[in-house]
């Protein structure tokens, strides 16, 4: 095998953070490498050197055995790399065939040729099995149609070289192992790999080396993934074992329902949902990307509205209008699946992100004018609490590692003294440790009595956490399942209800979302 | 299919903006039959003939998400370095509208050079060359007008086959051309890509410094265009051509559907703006309201085409949440 990319001893630093400290890292022909690390441990910072985002304050880069240096992304594409970023790589207003093209537009007699480029396009949608109109509007796509347009956009550039950062992170598992297909149909051609992956079980099924980073340092080069199990890179990844055990619920729920639907349906296309759940209890909420999850949490919320059916809360009717009315009325709170987008304020500091859901609370009696101190004092106790890392209250929220954002997140509802919190996808992208301190976390919640919708695809969290599940499929409840804890078993169970159903009418399922 | 097409082509609002332009002509026709003599629609076609080019310059740059404030003030400079050219130095036509267009080129390349190298706020940066352009222009002429224009220049002007000036015909090939960029060219496709989504014409390699020198440049010919025309319209090359520019470069290509964040523009949409724009102002003049009531009923329009827009938008982010 020969070395396509060959990194030797890179740093970088930003203003003060070693983001990376002599990290080398090679990718052979016809390999699939994957590159591990909890978040922030330098995986995209990586990345971003080999496609030419960032330069190197030091260390040697060789691409073929050349020593190269890129001043640009060009200069990567130009040298044959391709990269899926997770960053949002594609203009809403276009096309998907013109993303895909973006980079080299075909142009006859000096304008764009549409049909080189629909054409062009096609070829990468069929590989990745993407069933769109090409010319489609990219805005209208969902998240996971989104990442596929990504992989296909990285794909067309036929490179020599294709970095994948998370690309499984939003899709389903179907589309996962259709990736997977491509993936080891390109390894076969001699394309090098770079596979970022929080799913461990996806790497020991996908890759043949691995590379672990932690804080920024490598703590594995290119060992054989053959003879490495899951423990093993746990352990590369934090430095020691992963705390898999979540104790058993110390409290039962005592029995007194806190929310209930029944029959209701949405503006969102939900049909006939009857869902209990009770005071002290965590109800996992399963089901695919795109299955209606989110939407429902919404309509709950009030943010999309409830066309039919009852929703009652503590045993009473309820007519939620708003999240302000969910919130002050039924002291529901919902921490969204899209922590930067709609659970924090970025460039707000910590207090007040966690403040604003109490800040009429906390306003001084005449004046209603706020006080720093008070709004401090009040805050103080929940971030000691959820062990929210940062050095003072007053840091940025967009400062904090993905997991002290989600603590944010979580605690703003927990200091207005929500009794029902609906969590969705509350450790996407977050490394193991916080991962499992958000997992005690939830379970000491419902210890105090109140009731959570964990909502998520990660089958292996639910199966730890939940006390009881609600499966998910195509804007349906299609079966509740009692959680046994044992992986194996519930992941037969809930698949079979799932399948069961996406049998019965595999239509809808299939093709409800293309245009 | 051809439902979907039809749909597709209202959500574009391009459909809504010619219906409601439809709806005020029949209105203004009946209620005011002097709005159809050839005349009064001359004076229309004038009026759309002289903001197409300031709109389309505006235009240029909300397509990257930037903006230009110094449209107007860059537009004066160029009439009178026009009317100089001629009135002083006697210099022949073509070679002032040369002249004149060279000013607009590299008044808008400066704003884009500037923009692209040091990374600060368009709005800065044009609120900067926006002083600098104007004072400029009154330095060099004392505020005094040029008043001896050539013949030819005013006869581009005020040249009309019946109803239509002759400017109109220059300003639609403009357009045209305008269109072709934006929809058919490389660049046109960047300056979009770019407004549309910043990272992924980064990591798509394109050029981000060129895309926005190019986009500002462009927008710089654009107002000479205008300026040039405007010269030929009035006569006389004034010092404060382009000093009531601002609003209307914002208020047509908005009200035609761009997004003020990038990433949207069409051409269409602020031709159909502006001739809804004129067609409203004929009316209150014809209806003999105050002129000065144009503008405010110009702010109205603005904010309630924005709010329909939003509301389409709104009703998008419903389909995409149920999705």
């Amino acid at each position: 095998m020969s070395n396509v990319v060959d990194i030797r001893g890179a740093s970088k630093s930003f203003v003060g953070v070693r983001a990376l400290d002599n990290v080398s890292i090679d990718l052979a022909a016809g390999e699939i490498h994957a590159l591990l690390g909890e978040n922030g441990a330098g995986k995209s910072t990586l990345i971003k050197i080999i496609t030419g985002v960032y330069v190197p304050d030091s260390g040697i880069m060789k691409l073929g055995g050349q020593e190269v240096s890129f001043r640009s992304p060009r200069d990567a594409i130009n040298a044959g790399i391709a990269a899926v970023h997770q960053e949002r790589n594609l203009v809403p207003a276009f096309g998907i065939a013109e993303n895909i093209c973006l980079d080299r537009l075909p142009v006859r007699h000096g304008l764009l040729d549409r049909a080189a480029i629909l054409a062009d396009a096609e070829v990468w949608m069929k590989t990745i099995g993407l069933k769109l109109d090409p010319a489609t509007p990219v805005r209208q796509l969902s998240v996971a149609q989104l990442q596929l347009v990504e992989i296909a956009k990285a794909l067309s550039l036929r490179s020599r070289v294709l970095l994948l950062d998370e690309p499984t992170a939003s899709i389903t598992p179907h589309e996962a192992d259709r990736l997977f297909e491509v993936l080891r149909d390109l390894r076969s051609r001699g394309v090098a790999m770079l596979f970022v992956s929080h799913r461990l079980e996806e790497v020991l099924a996908l890759c043949d080396r691995v590379t672990v980073l932690r804080d920024g340092r490598n703590t594995a080069i290119g060992q054989p993934i053959e003879g490495i199990g899951r423990r093993d890179l746990i352990r590369l990844m934090i430095g020691r074992d992963e705390e898999t055990t979540v104790p058993p619920r110390s409290h039962a729920s005592d029995g007194a329902v806190a929310l209930e639907l029944k029959g209701v349906a949405t503006a969102a296309a939900h049909r006939d949902i009857n869902l209990t759940l009770h005071r002290g209890e965590i109800l996992g909420l399963y089901g695919l990307v795109g299955c209606g999850r989110s939407e429902l949490a919404k309509a709950i919320i009030g943010a999309i509205s409830v066309t039919a059916g009852e929703v009652s809360v503590g045993g009473r009717p309820a007519r939620i209008r708003s999240v302000a009315d969910a919130l002050a009325r039924y002291r529901i709170g919902y921490v969204s699946e899209d922590r930067k987008g709609e659970g924090i304020v970025l460039d707000q500091a910590i207090a007040t992100n966690i403040a604003v859901t109490v800040w009429t609370r906390l306003a001084r009696r005449w004046s209603r004018f706020l006080s720093r101190t008070r709004e401090y004092a009040a805050v103080r106790p929940i971030a000691e609490r959820l062990q929210i890392r940062a050095p003072s209250l007053a840091v940025l929220a967009g400062k904090l590692s993905g997991g002290n954002q989600q603590k944010v997140s979580v605690a703003k509802w927990l200091l207005a003294g929500t009794e029902i919190l609906i969590m969705d996808e509350p450790t996407v992208g977050i490394d193991v440790n916080t991962k499992a301190a958000l997992h005690r976390l939830i379970r000491e919640l419902a210890d105090d009595g109140k009731a959570i919708l964990l909502i998520s695809s990660d089958m292996p969290e639910i199966v730890a956490v939940a006390d009881r599940m609600a499966v998910m499929n195509a804007f349906r409840i299609v079966g509740m399942v009692e959680n046994t804890h044992s992986y194996q078993d519930m992941s037969a169970k809930i698949m079979h209800v799932i399948h069961g159903v996406a049998d019965a009418d595999a239509e809808t399922a299939g093709s409800g979302r293309v245009a | 299919m051809k439902r979907a097409r039809a749909i597709q082509l209202l959500r574009t609002g391009n459909a809504g903006l010619a219906l409601i332009l439809l709806v005020a002509i029949v209105a203004l026709a009946i209620a005011n039959p002097a709005f159809l003599t050839s005349f009064n629609l001359y004076v229309v076609l004038t009026s759309v003939a002289l903001w197409t080019c300031v709109a389309l310059a505006q235009m240029t740059t909300l397509s990257t998400g930037q903006m230009s404030l110094s449209v107007g003030s860059l537009g004066g400079l160029v009439a009178i370095v026009v009317g100089g050219l001629c009135e002083l130095w006697g210099v022949p036509l073509p070679l002032a509208i040369a002249a004149g267009l060279a000013v607009g080129f590299a008044g808008g390349f400066l704003n884009g050079i500037l923009i692209a190298t040091t990374g600060i706020n368009s709005f800065i940066i044009t609120l900067a060359t926006f002083s600098a352009f104007h004072g400029l222009t009154m330095g060099l002429t004392r505020a005094i007008p040029f008043y001896h224009m050539p013949a030819s220049l005013k006869a581009l002007g005020n040249a009309r086959f019946g109803a239509v000036p002759l400017m109109l015909g220059i300003v639609l090939v403009v357009a045209l051309v305008v269109d072709l960029i934006f929809q058919r060219t490389r660049i046109g496709r960047y300056m979009l890509a770019y407004g549309g989504n910043a990272t992924s014409a980064v990591l798509s390699g394109l050029s981000t410094r060129k895309v926005v020198i190019f986009a500002h440049t462009m927008s710089g010919l654009l107002s000479a265009i205008a300026a040039i025309l405007t010269v030929g319209r009035l006569q006389i090359a004034q010092p404060t051509i382009g000093e009531d520019w601002l609003i209307i470069s914002f208020a047509a290509p908005i009200i035609g559907g761009a997004s003020l964040t990038g990433g949207y523009v069409s051409v269409t949409g602020t031709l159909l703006a502006l001739a809804l724009l004129a067609v409203i102002n004929d009316a209150l003049v014809l209806l003999g309201v105050d002129p000065f009531w144009v503008q405010v009923v110009l702010g109205g329009l603005i904010l309630a085409v924005v709010s329909v827009n939003r509301l389409r938008e709104g009703r998008r982010l419903g389909e995409a949440i149920a999705r």
